[in-house]
C-alpha cells in the first residue's frame, strides 16, 4: 500500500490555486524529493498531508487513511521554520516527544544530541538558529514513523550543516518508511534521493526515479530541474 | 492525550504563574509588617519603606490578576496559532482536546489566582486590629441579613463564585473564538482577531438585550412573576437569578467553543 497517495488533489486559497489536480503515490522505502521553485505548492502539499489544511477537491491519504488524528501518529513532520518551544530544555523537549509519540526513540535522540555536544539541560532559546534546527531535526528523525515529511530541511543553513542534516536523515530514518524532502536546493539533496516529484505552479510536472532520469535523459536531477523550470 | 496535554500546559504556564504567586505572598508579608508598625514609626525612612511595601502588595495583586488573563490569551495564540502551532496541531490528539487543555489550565490558574489573592489578603491582615474590626463588622452585617431576610450568605457566596468562574471560562472562550476566527484570515490576523472580539462582544450584548426586551411582558415573564409570587421569596429569586445567569453564560461559552473548534478544524491558516 502507498504510504502517501494523492488523487486529483486541489487546494485553492480563495480563487488563487495552490494545487491543481495533483495525482501521485509514494511507496514505502523510498526517499522522494518534492522539487519545485518557490511558490510551486510544495509546502501546501505537505500541510495537506499533515491535516493542517483541508483540500478544496480530491483527496490525500496516508497509509490509506485521510489525514487526521490517526495519521499524525505515523507521520513525522519537520516544518519549514523552527517551531520547537524556546522555553524548553532539550530534556523537556524529549519528554514532550516521548509523551505524545510511542515511536519516539529517546536513546537515538540522546545519542545524536551527545554527538553535537548539546547538553540536556540547555534551553532551546540559548541555542543558535542552526543548532535549534538541528535539535528539531533530531526530534523528527528520532521517531520510527511510516512517513517523514521534511519541508525545506536544508534551506537557510550553511553547507556543513546541510551535510550534517542529510547524513542525519539517511542514517536515522526507518527503512520501511518513505521520506519526502521538499526543497529547491536540488544539487545538495540529489545524492540521497531515490525518486523525484517535480511540481510547478501547483501542477505535477514529473514523477520519476533518479536512475530513470540519469539513464533515459542522460542528465542529473539538477540539470533536468534547470531545464524544466527554465525562466 | 488530554492528560498529557494538561501536563505540558501546566509545565509551560506554571513557570510564569508560580513565581508570581511567591512574589504575591512575599509582598503580603511585607504589607503585614508595614500595617502592623512600619507606618506608625517616627522614622521617616521606615514610613517610606512601609508605604512602598503596601504599593508593592497592591501591584502584585494587580499583576497576578492581569498575568492570569495574559497567560490565557498568550498560550492559545502562541502555542496553537503561531510557529508552535506546527508542532501542536500535528500531535496525535483532537482539536477538542487542544482547546479543553487550554481552557482547563486557564480556569485552574484563574481559580488559583483568586485563592492566592485571598490568602495574600489574609496574610496581610493577620493580627492587624483595624482589619480585624472591619471583618467583625462584616460578620455582624451577615448575621443581621441572615436573621432578618433569611439570606443565606454562604449559598450566595458560592453562587457568585460559580458565576464568576463560569464568566471567566466564557471570557477565555470568547478570546479563543476571536483569535481562531481572526487567524483564519490571510493577512492582518491580529487586527482581525481584535475586530472579531468586539464583534462577538457586540453580538452577545445585542442578543442579551433583545432577549430581555423580547421577554418583557411575555408569557415567560408572567410565568416568572407567578413563580415569584407563589413559591419564591425575594432572596430565593436572587439565588435563582444567579444560577440562571450562570446557565446563560454557559450557553454563550458553548457557542464560542463551537466557533473556536470549527475555525481551528476547518480554516486553520498557519503562516
Amino acid at each position: 500500500m502507498a504510504v502517501l497517495e494523492c488523487n486529483a488533489l486541489t487546494k485553492r486559497y480563495g480563487k488563487t490555486p495552490a494545487l491543481e489536480d495533483v495525482t501521485f503515490a509514494i511507496e514505502p522505502g523510498r526517499i522522494v524529493g518534492l522539487l519545485g521553485p518557490n511558490g510551486s505548492g510544495k509546502t501546501t502539499l505537505i500541510k495537506l498531508a499533515n491535516g493542517l489544511l483541508t483540500p478544496t477537491a480530491g483527496d490525500i491519504r496516508i497509509c490509506g487513511t485521510a489525514p487526521g488524528r490517526a495519521t499524525r501518529s505515523v507521520v513525522s513532520y519537520l516544518p519549514e521554520r523552527t517551531c520547537i518551544p524556546l522555553w524548553m530544555t532539550t530534556r523537556q523537549l524529549m519528554d514532550f516527544y516521548q509523551d505524545f509519540y510511542r515511536d519516539f526513540r529517546r536513546d537515538a535522540a540522546e545519542e545524536m544530541l551527545r554527538h553535537l555536544n548539546i547538553r540536556e539541560n540547555q534551553h532551546i532559546k540559548q541555542m543558535s538558529k542552526g543548532t535549534r534546527e538541528k535539535v528539531q531535526l533530531i526530534m523528527v528523525m528520532s521517531r520510527a514513523a511510516s512517513l517523514y515529511l521534511l519541508d525545506e530541511p536544508i534551506g537557510g543553513v550553511d553547507p556543513a550543516t546541510r551535510d550534517y542534516i542529510l547524513s542525519t536523515i539517511i542514517s536515522n530514518y526507518n527503512p520501511e518508511a518513505a521520506v519526502v524532502i521538499s526543497t529547491h536546493l536540488i544539487a545538495d539533496v540529489e545524492r540521497v534521493l531515490d525518486e523525484v516529484i517535480f511540481i510547478n505552479q501547483g501542477r505535477l510536472v514529473l514523477q520519476a526515479s533518479v536512475d530513470e532520469i540519469r539513464e533515459e535523459k542522460g542528465m542529473s536531477v539538477d540539470e533536468l530541474f534547470r531545464e524544466v523550470f527554465k525562466c | 492525550m488530554l492528560r498529557k496535554l494538561l501536563k505540558h500546559e501546566f509545565r509551560a504556564t506554571g513557570r510564569i504563574m508560580l513565581p508570581l504567586y511567591l512574589v504575591l505572598l512575599a509582598t503580603s508579608v511585607g504589607a503585614n509588617l508595614s500595617t502592623r508598625g512600619l507606618l506608625e514609626t517616627d522614622n521617616r525612612l521606615l514610613d517610606i519603606l512601609g508605604g512602598l511595601l503596601i504599593i508593592a502588595f497592591v501591584v502584585a495583586i494587580i499583576g497576578v490578576c492581569i498575568m492570569s488573563l495574559v497567560v490565557m490569551v498568550q498560550r492559545f495564540y502562541k502555542n496553537l496559532l503561531q510557529d508552535e502551532g506546527y508542532i501542536m496541531m500535528t500531535l496525535p490528539c483532537s482539536i477538542h482536546q487542544q482547546v479543553w487543555s487550554k481552557l482547563i489550565v486557564s480556569a485552574v490558574w484563574f481559580a488559583l489566582s483568586f485563592a492566592m489573592v485571598c490568602l495574600a489578603c489574609v496574610l496581610m491582615a493577620f493580627d492587624v486590629s483595624a482589619i480585624q474590626e472591619i471583618l467583625d463588622l462584616c460578620q455582624e452585617l451577615l448575621h443581621a441579613l441572615t436573621g432578618k431576610y433569611s439570606f443565606n450568605a454562604v449559598a450566595f457566596g458560592v453562587e457568585l463564585l460559580v458565576l464568576c468562574f463560569v464568566g471567566c471560562c466564557v471570557l477565555c472562550l470568547e478570546f479563543y473564538a476571536a483569535l481562531a476566527i481572526g487567524h483564519s484570515r490571510p493577512s492582518h490576523k491580529m487586527a482581525w482577531s481584535v475586530l472579531f472580539f468586539f464583534v462577538l462582544q457586540f453580538a452577545m450584548q445585542m442578543i442579551s438585550s433583545a432577549l430581555i426586551i423580547g421577554l418583557d411582558e411575555s408569557a415567560f415573564y408572567y410565568f416568572l412573576m407567578d413563580l415569584t409570587d407563589v413559591h419564591l421569596s425575594g432572596t430565593a429569586a436572587i439565588h435563582a437569578s444567579l444560577w440562571f445567569l450562570s446557565a446563560c453564560a454557559a450557553i454563550y461559552g458553548a457557542v464560542f467553543y463551537f466557533l473556536t473548534t470549527y475555525f481551528l478544524k476547518r480554516h486553520l491558516n498557519l503562516e
